[in-house]
């Protein structure tokens, strides 16, 4: 079983319609679910945070490219790291333990055994570089954006669990560049409000954004990046054939967004979570409403999603749950 | 409702830097360690009754406490009252830190302008480009006998710091440095107004594009009170007269119309409302160009209709 008790589901109860919009609330504040509850802290660790974590340090040994830090954002490195060290206190306080003496910082995350003392803005006091470092002690992708001249640009990140893009192809655009291929975002202006909002945004506030769509790989594996399309591009027409739609992996994206408070970066990290259709089936609020907002998907979105060849597929299992589990 | 809730901070410390000019230190008091901040942020602070925007002097990186310097200014009763009746214990309510003036991460190197008490973001920008080990060079306009901070200047930016006692040496200093950067420069200006058109006018005439420059207005120019006109909030179907002498932001808090906002003065940015219909006579420092000629937002505490309406998204 997959851990739904922490799932943020994606949709508001009683919606059952899905369109892009810039759908931003207030973070940390708990939300309750059929399942569950999620989202009291910008952090949630999961329930396989050292694999995860594990996971995370082989995939940047194999292709250290998933860290891109352009020359500029070294100082927002460490903007980010402290924020994100903060972040983790926050949610466990038991087990993360920072101090600090005017710039030297001391920090214990119990969790993985790691203790250091650091100098904040003096890479030569940590292991690796300040966003690897970090990086590899929270779950989320870590990106940043620069707010330049007007536009928003992308301009570091650390990303192991891209959903079919690539950090490396992505680094140094702008955000309206970025969202180019994503039906009805920038026609509609949704782009030109995200990025208002998020110029809007100031270090004292942390927002939060749900998304979602169907993952590319039946199975719980978080990493879908173009760069490892080869091995998994196969799975999901396999699967298709097979009909094996329990397997099917519903992919939530949870994203934080705040105004890092030394550099003014804004951050754009995002927590992802896999549930598998089998086990949402389970659950009837969620089973019936993913069903409603997938057959009323718009034909443009459903194909930017890439779920336009199954979709109808989806409907008929999940409606098909709901019949026999009232049988 | 503005930007963020006030929160008092102690009085931990008093210092006479110059005649006119006190500097304020300030701790949690409750001895907690206050929010690192941007360089270039600035505190609102209340005091005699007044709220007024003060930049903070430090780098931010991890502060201590958050430092202020203050000149009377004439018939200013804010920092009247911060002169005369502040003292070492007291608690003052302030706001922020917030960031209108940031350092330009992407910049290859940057050239500060301080002019008067126009040096104290110019003091904050230059601590952290020391602690980052970024390029900086310093242009400082003063009167003789009157500069704030100038040992710590001098102290912090050595070799790399041009002084310019007096408007004409200032002037000088500027037609100089500012003909003399390499590309990739960042300039950011903070002074009275007459020296920041100064500022403007030189880098433009030396080839400067408009966004490598940044200026910080410590003293907004003041505003015709404008015509009065309507405003119809479209969510609400509330109608609002705004009277002349009266801001769409004041007009708008006394009906009971929620819009966040902080300086009033058309510099933060905190109070831009979406605009439905209608032209804007736009009076702020924040919109740029083309965001003007949109005619799709506002900033509420110092634009006005341009004709007798507008109509907003509220």
């Amino acid at each position: 079983m997959s851990d739904l008790s922490r799932l943020p589901w994606p949709f508001a109860p009683g919606e059952t319609t899905f369109r892009y919009a810039v759908n931003v609330e207030p973070a940390r504040r708990r939300i309750e679910t059929p399942a569950g509850h999620w989202g009291e802290h910008v952090i949630d660790l999961g329930d396989d945070y050292l694999e995860q974590m594990s996971l995370r340090r082989e995939l940047l040994a194999r292709d250290p490219g998933r860290r891109q830090v352009l020359p500029h954002m070294e100082p927002a490195c460490w903007d980010m790291l402290l924020f994100l060290l903060r972040e983790l206190v926050a949610t466990r306080p038991d087990a993360m333990h920072l101090s600090a003496e005017g710039r030297a910082f001391h920090w214990r995350n119990d969790l993985l055994g790691i203790e250091q003392a650091f100098v904040l803005g003096d890479a030569t006091t940590l292991p690796t570089d300040p966003l690897t470092w970090i990086g590899c002690q929270v779950p989320d992708d870590v990106l940043m954006v620069s707010d330049r001249g007007g536009r928003l640009w992308f301009d570091a990140a650390l990303v192991t669990w891209a959903a079919a893009w690539s950090v490396k192809f992505d680094v140094g655009m702008h955000l309206d560049e970025i969202h180019g291929p994503v039906p009805r975002l920038n026609e509609q202006g949704v782009t030109s409000r995200a990025t208002r909002f998020m110029r809007s945004l100031t270090s004292d506030v942390v927002y939060r954004r749900v998304n979602w769509t169907f993952s590319a790989h039946g199975s719980p594996r978080r990493d879908i990046s173009l760069e490892t399309k080869p091995d998994w591009d196969a799975d999901i027409p396999r699967l298709i054939r097979d009909g094996d739609w329990p397997r099917l992996q519903l992919r939530i994206e949870l994203e934080h967004l705040t105004r890092l408070p030394l550099t003014g970066t804004l951050t754009f990290n995002i927590r992802t979570y896999m549930a598998p259709l089998g086990e949402i089936a389970l659950i009837p609020e969620w089973r019936d409403q993913l069903a409603a907002v997938v057959a009323e998907l718009p034909e443009d979105i459903a194909g930017y999603k890439g779920i336009a060849p199954y979709r109808d597929d989806v409907v008929a299992y999940l409606t098909g749950a709901a019949r026999s589990a009232v049988a | 409702m503005s930007g963020s809730p006030a929160v008092c901070l102690r009085v931990a410390q008093i210092d006479q830097v110059t005649a006119g000019v006190r500097q304020i230190v300030l701790q949690d008091p409750d001895g907690r360690r206050l929010p690192g901040y941007a360089p270039g942020s600035h505190l609102t602070v209340t005091a005699g009754g007044k709220r007024n925007a003060y930049s903070l002097t430090g780098s931010g990186i991890a502060p201590d406490d958050y430092r202020i310097s203050v000149l009377r200014t004439r018939g200013g009763e804010g920092s009247g009252w911060l002169h005369d009746s502040l003292r070492v214990g007291d608690l003052l309510p302030v706001e922020g830190p917030r960031s209108a003036f940031p350092f330009e991460l992407a910049s290859t190197r940057s050239l500060l302008v301080a002019a008067g008490i126009g040096v104290t973001p110019i003091l904050s920008h230059l601590r952290a480009a020391r602690i980052w080990g970024r390029p900086v060079e310093v242009v400082y306009g003063y009167r003789p006998g009157a500069a704030a901070h100038l040992d710590e200047v001098r102290e912090l930016a050595g070799p790399d710091l041009v002084e310019a006692p007096g408007r004409a040496a200032l002037a000088q200093a500027l037609l100089e440095r500012l003909a003399c950067q390499p590309w990739g420069t960042h300039a950011y200006a903070c002074g009275p107004t007459a020296v920041l058109e100064l500022f403007t006018a030189t880098a433009r005439d030396a080839g400067w594009p408009p966004v490598r420059l940044h200026v910080e207005h410590f003293q907004a120019p003041e505003l015709a009170p404008g015509r009065p006109f309507a405003a119809l909030l479209r969510r609400t179907g509330v109608q609002l007269a705004v009277p002349s002498g009266t801001s769409l932001l004041e007009a708008a808090l006394d009906a009971g119309v929620d819009v966040p906002n902080l300086c009033r003065r058309g510099v933060c940015g905190q109070c831009l409302v979406p605009v439905a219909g209608g032209r804007v006579d736009h009076r702020d420092l924040v919109l740029d160009e083309t965001e003007r000629q949109a005619h799709t937002s506002m900033l509420a505490c110092v634009s006005r209709a341009a004709d007798d309406h507008l109509e907003l998204d509220l």
